[in-house]
């Protein structure tokens, strides 16, 4: 064998046999409807909510939130028991390093949150954002508290990223449940 | 002849693994020469596969290939090491000097550690300090057998813009080596100094678009020499692709400065210590 088929043979090599041994990662947790059941329990229909933004509410978002995230207003539902208005349930996307996060939260009818569930994580690491305890940090919050990492939200070590995102992508649902889905 | 066929194959390969990285995955390994300031979570391990190919003096057929294979685990969630094989080939013809030569061979192995300090996404910039001592026997301009020994420092900075998506690194590394060519009795000091650069953009999910920098120089005869023996400056573009189950990063980086000129070779490159011309490709296997 030639020196240069040596080199290139070591090139290859490696990586194709470490791309044998790993493991599938993609993982969808949930779907729309089991996210609306886990965090509206009570719940017997749901009822989706279009919303336009004007440029003002818009920008007092944006403010408020402190990021630029596209906002989702065209995945929001109000979650209801017979014609009792429980509170709304909005899926949004946040930046993972590579892909988007997918989470739900459930805001109740005064601007408070009831819960988070994390629905698509594909991300090779930080997936700790899913553990409840990390989680229920976000119950009771309002839009105007902070919702700032190490402030009033735990850091998970190693998933800081992720952390960071998603409290980001709460502060700014609440924010756009203040603006306009209060009272809806 | 023989280089020519061994230029082919490179390139070839080289194309080969950029179509294969159509199906590649990302994790913080922006740029090929540039490092971030993040490190493994805890109990974390990736490997690497590194390969750079250097090519042209400006004068006959020069063609090298720089090939590294890297295993990174996580000690703590600040704190990583790693261990690096390496190997290198040459394929030179009528470059004059260096002489002609045809070899592949194990080039040697180094170890490193990496604590970070500051992060990017919590603090005002990141910063991380690294450190690498290493061994190596073959020589990477000539191909020549050396002992050579080094210990390398990195002081590496990260700043993220607009939610993260814009990413700014900056590291600074000397590297003390100290080493003599197989045959000779004198043993030699030399101070590498290189400084590397680069901004990268999350274009679409999965990929992120940039450029990046790179300044190297040699101090021979350092510390009793403090003089500047050599330089060469590179500026070119870094594309980072993530997919499934692995990442791959390259980066091509044409030089554009350098001195001193050897007139026959280049008027504004330094092409006896440095090439015209390098690429990189950097995959990952996150465990």
């Amino acid at each position: 064998m030639r020196d240069i088929d040596r080199a290139l043979l070591l090139l290859v090599a490696p990586p194709a046999l470490v791309l044998t041994a790993l493991p599938a990662r993609s993982v969808e947790y949930l779907s729309t409807q089991q996210a609306q059941h886990a965090l509206f329990a009570e719940a017997n229909r749901f009822e989706p909510v279009s919303i336009a933004l004007t440029d003002l509410q818009r920008e007092t978002v944006v403010k408020a939130s402190g990021t630029r995230t596209k906002l989702p207003v065209d995945r929001i539902w109000r979650a209801l028991r017979d014609d009792q208005l429980l509170g709304h349930l909005i899926v949004d996307e946040v930046y993972g390093k590579h892909e988007f996060i997918t989470y739900a939260a459930a805001i109740d009818a005064n601007g408070a949150v009831i819960g988070i569930e994390i629905m698509d994580y594909r991300e090779t690491h930080g997936g700790q954002v899913r553990e409840a305890s990390w989680r229920e940090q976000f119950r009771g919050k309002h839009s105007g508290d902070a919702l700032e990492l190490d402030e009033d939200i735990v850091n998970i070590s190693g998933a800081t990223m992720s952390c960071k995102h998603v409290t980001e992508g709460v502060r700014r649902l609440l924010a756009l449940h203040d603006v306009v889905l209060k009272g809806r | 002849m023989r280089t020519r066929e061994s230029r082919a194959s490179i390139w070839a390969l080289l194309f080969l693994l950029a179509l294969g990285a159509a199906s590649a995955r990302a994790d913080e390994n922006y740029f090929g020469y540039s490092y971030g300031t993040e490190t493994l979570p805890k109990g974390s391990w990736e490997f690497y596969n590194w390969v750079t190919w250097r090519t042209s003096k400006g004068e006959g057929s020069y063609n090298a290939l720089d090939l590294r294979q890297e295993i990174e685990y996580g000690i703590t969630d600040r704190f990583q090491a790693s261990l690096y094989l390496n190997e290198r080939y040459h394929a030179i013809d009528g470059v004059g000097a260096p002489a002609d030569r045809d070899q592949f061979g194990f080039q040697g192995v180094q170890v490193s550690t990496k604590y970070a300090f500051l992060s990017p996404y919590k603090d005002l910039f990141g910063f991380a300090l690294y450190a690498e001592p290493g061994y190596s026997r073959i020589s990477k301009g000539s191909g020549r057998l050396q002992d050579q020994w080094s210990m390398e420092v990195k002081a590496m900075f990260q700043k993220n813009f607009l939610d993260d998506q814009l990413i700014a690194v900056l590291n600074i590394s000397p590297e003390f080596e100290v080493g003599k060519k197989k045959g000779e009795r004198h043993w030699e000091n030399e101070l590498a100094f290189e400084v590397t650069s680069g901004l990268t953009y999350r274009v679409a999910p999965k990929w992120y678009v940039g450029f990046e920098t790179r300044y190297d120089s040699t101090y021979e005869g350092f510390p009793a020499e403090t003089d500047r023996s050599a330089w060469a400056f590179y500026v070119g573009p870094a594309v980072h692709y993530d997919a499934e189950r692995w990442w791959v990063t390259m980066t091509a980086l044409p030089q554009v400065g350098g001195a001193p000129n050897n007139g026959t070779r280049s008027a504004a490159l330094n092409l006896d210590e440095y090439e015209k011309f390098e690429l990189r490709i950097k995959t990952g296997f996150d465990f």
